[in-house]
């Protein structure tokens, strides 16, 4: 995203800290693979971002009191090739491991639950239910013939 | 030096920030104290257009500080998630992305705050996202996505514009970055974008080493170089002329082509 490239002021002893005022950095939420303590969440985050930069954004931004930020490098896999035979590197990434303070806990919800909805009266998908529906029924042996194959017989 | 003055711009404008907001939180805290009744902020809702948010002067901050209206989010990390009434569902309705022509009518404090809006609104559909690829299930509505990035470039864009205007206001710099055309020892002018040094010139050795001049030397090869290049030039227009004679000779009902 083409958002502007700062140039960051030489930092000497006694400059005020540096100042962010349009972060450009996006941070996902992502459900763990492996099994975690019930504080933890689990972030990818851009390559920039450090521990302190995961603390500031949480906190600043999303009002979220965090302990303590862990990071590492997942290595994207360059094992794939192309129709030309050439690698093709899938990139990495930076994930975080952010450990909630003040007892709070974290639990990845599900967030595509099933939902029953019915279909509109006349739409296609109906229609198509209404098809699928009258085929099981149709292959269905005769329940009279007591599971008896369908060979068998005049 | 322009670039250290940019800088140091922008520090004197967090400065003016920082007061402004120390002031407010200052002048606020005994209102909030006395338990703000829903009558009063109405009241402040409906002086709120009467003040000018323009400068940093004092009373304006104050007038600002007035008709801010700010929700603190208590949700924490349900907002890296949409609304539990859209969870589940094939689709959900979304509005159009800002236009720069919209953004423009902003301050720039709101600008600045919708800029945060947008921020999360952005990490929010990227965790749908990624959900989604892992339970292998199509995203509800995966053109949100593109409509907070334009919106977001265009506020940026927006925010850029008025930097340079005061810029020019102030400096009459029309860059960011300064800079300058300088020809490197192969003859090429280049745009040489100024940077910060800890040490001043010509005490920095690493700086001194760098040629931005040009010796007499070159000057046969840089001739040689235009040479080549109108070699070039004149090789490739008499090769199409040639093509195109042979076409027509070809091909006489053709239509010639105008360049």
């Amino acid at each position: 995203m083409p958002v502007t490239r700062l140039l960051y002021p030489l930092y000497q002893l006694g400059n005020p800290q540096l100042r962010i005022f349009r972060p450009n950095w996006f941070l996902t939420l992502v459900r763990p693979g492996k099994e975690m303590p019930p504080d933890t969440a689990q972030f990818r985050i851009p390559m920039v971002m450090t521990k302190y930069d995961v603390k500031n954004y949480l906190e600043k931004i999303y009002n979220v009191p965090v302990g303590t930020v862990r990071t590492r490098i997942q290595f994207g896999s360059n094992k794939k090739r192309n129709h030309l035979n050439q690698k093709v590197k899938q990139p990495d990434y930076k994930v975080a491991y952010v450990q909630l303070a003040q007892g709070q806990t974290f639990t990845f919800p599900n967030i595509f639950p099933e939902k029953d909805s019915e279909p509109t009266e006349g739409s296609m998908e109906e229609v198509q239910e209404k098809f699928m529906e009258d085929e099981k029924q149709k292959q269905k042996l005769d329940p009279r013939r007591g599971g008896v194959t369908e060979w068998f017989g005049l | 030096m322009a670039a250290s003055s940019s800088a140091g711009r922008v520090v004197t404008l967090c400065k003016q920030f920082q007061n402004v907001l120390r002031i407010s939180s200052a002048i606020n805290t005994p209102k909030c104290a006395a338990n703000l009744t829903k009558i009063q902020s109405n009241f402040y809702r409906e002086r709120s257009p009467l003040v000018v948010p323009c400068s940093f002067s004092l009373t304006s901050s104050l007038g600002q500080c007035r008709a801010l209206h700010t929700t603190i989010s208590r949700r924490g990390l349900e907002e890296f998630f949409d609304s539990t009434e859209n969870w589940g569902e094939s689709t959900v309705k979304s509005g159009a992305p800002w236009t720069a022509k919209q953004l423009r009518t902003k301050s720039n404090e709101e600008l600045h705050k919708l800029w945060y809006v947008l921020l999360k609104e952005k990490n929010m559909l990227l965790t749908l996202e990624q959900e989604s690829k892992r339970q292998r299930v199509q995203m509800p509505s995966p053109e949100r996505i593109r409509k907070v990035e334009r919106s977001m470039i265009r506020l940026e864009t927006v925010v850029q514009e008025r930097e340079t205007a005061l810029r020019m206001l102030q400096t009459g710099q029309e860059k960011a970055r300064p800079g300058a055309w300088r020809r490197n020892t192969f003859g090429y002018v280049y745009w040489y974008r100024f940077k910060e040094y800890a040490i001043p010139w010509y005490m920095n050795k690493r700086y001194k080493r760098k040629r931005f001049y040009t010796p007499k030397f070159v000057e046969p090869h840089m001739r040689l170089r235009l040479e080549k290049h109108l070699r070039e030039k004149v090789r490739k227009a008499n090769l199409e002329r040639e093509t195109q004679a042979g076409l027509l000779k070809k091909f006489p009902q053709m239509k010639v082509p105008a360049s």
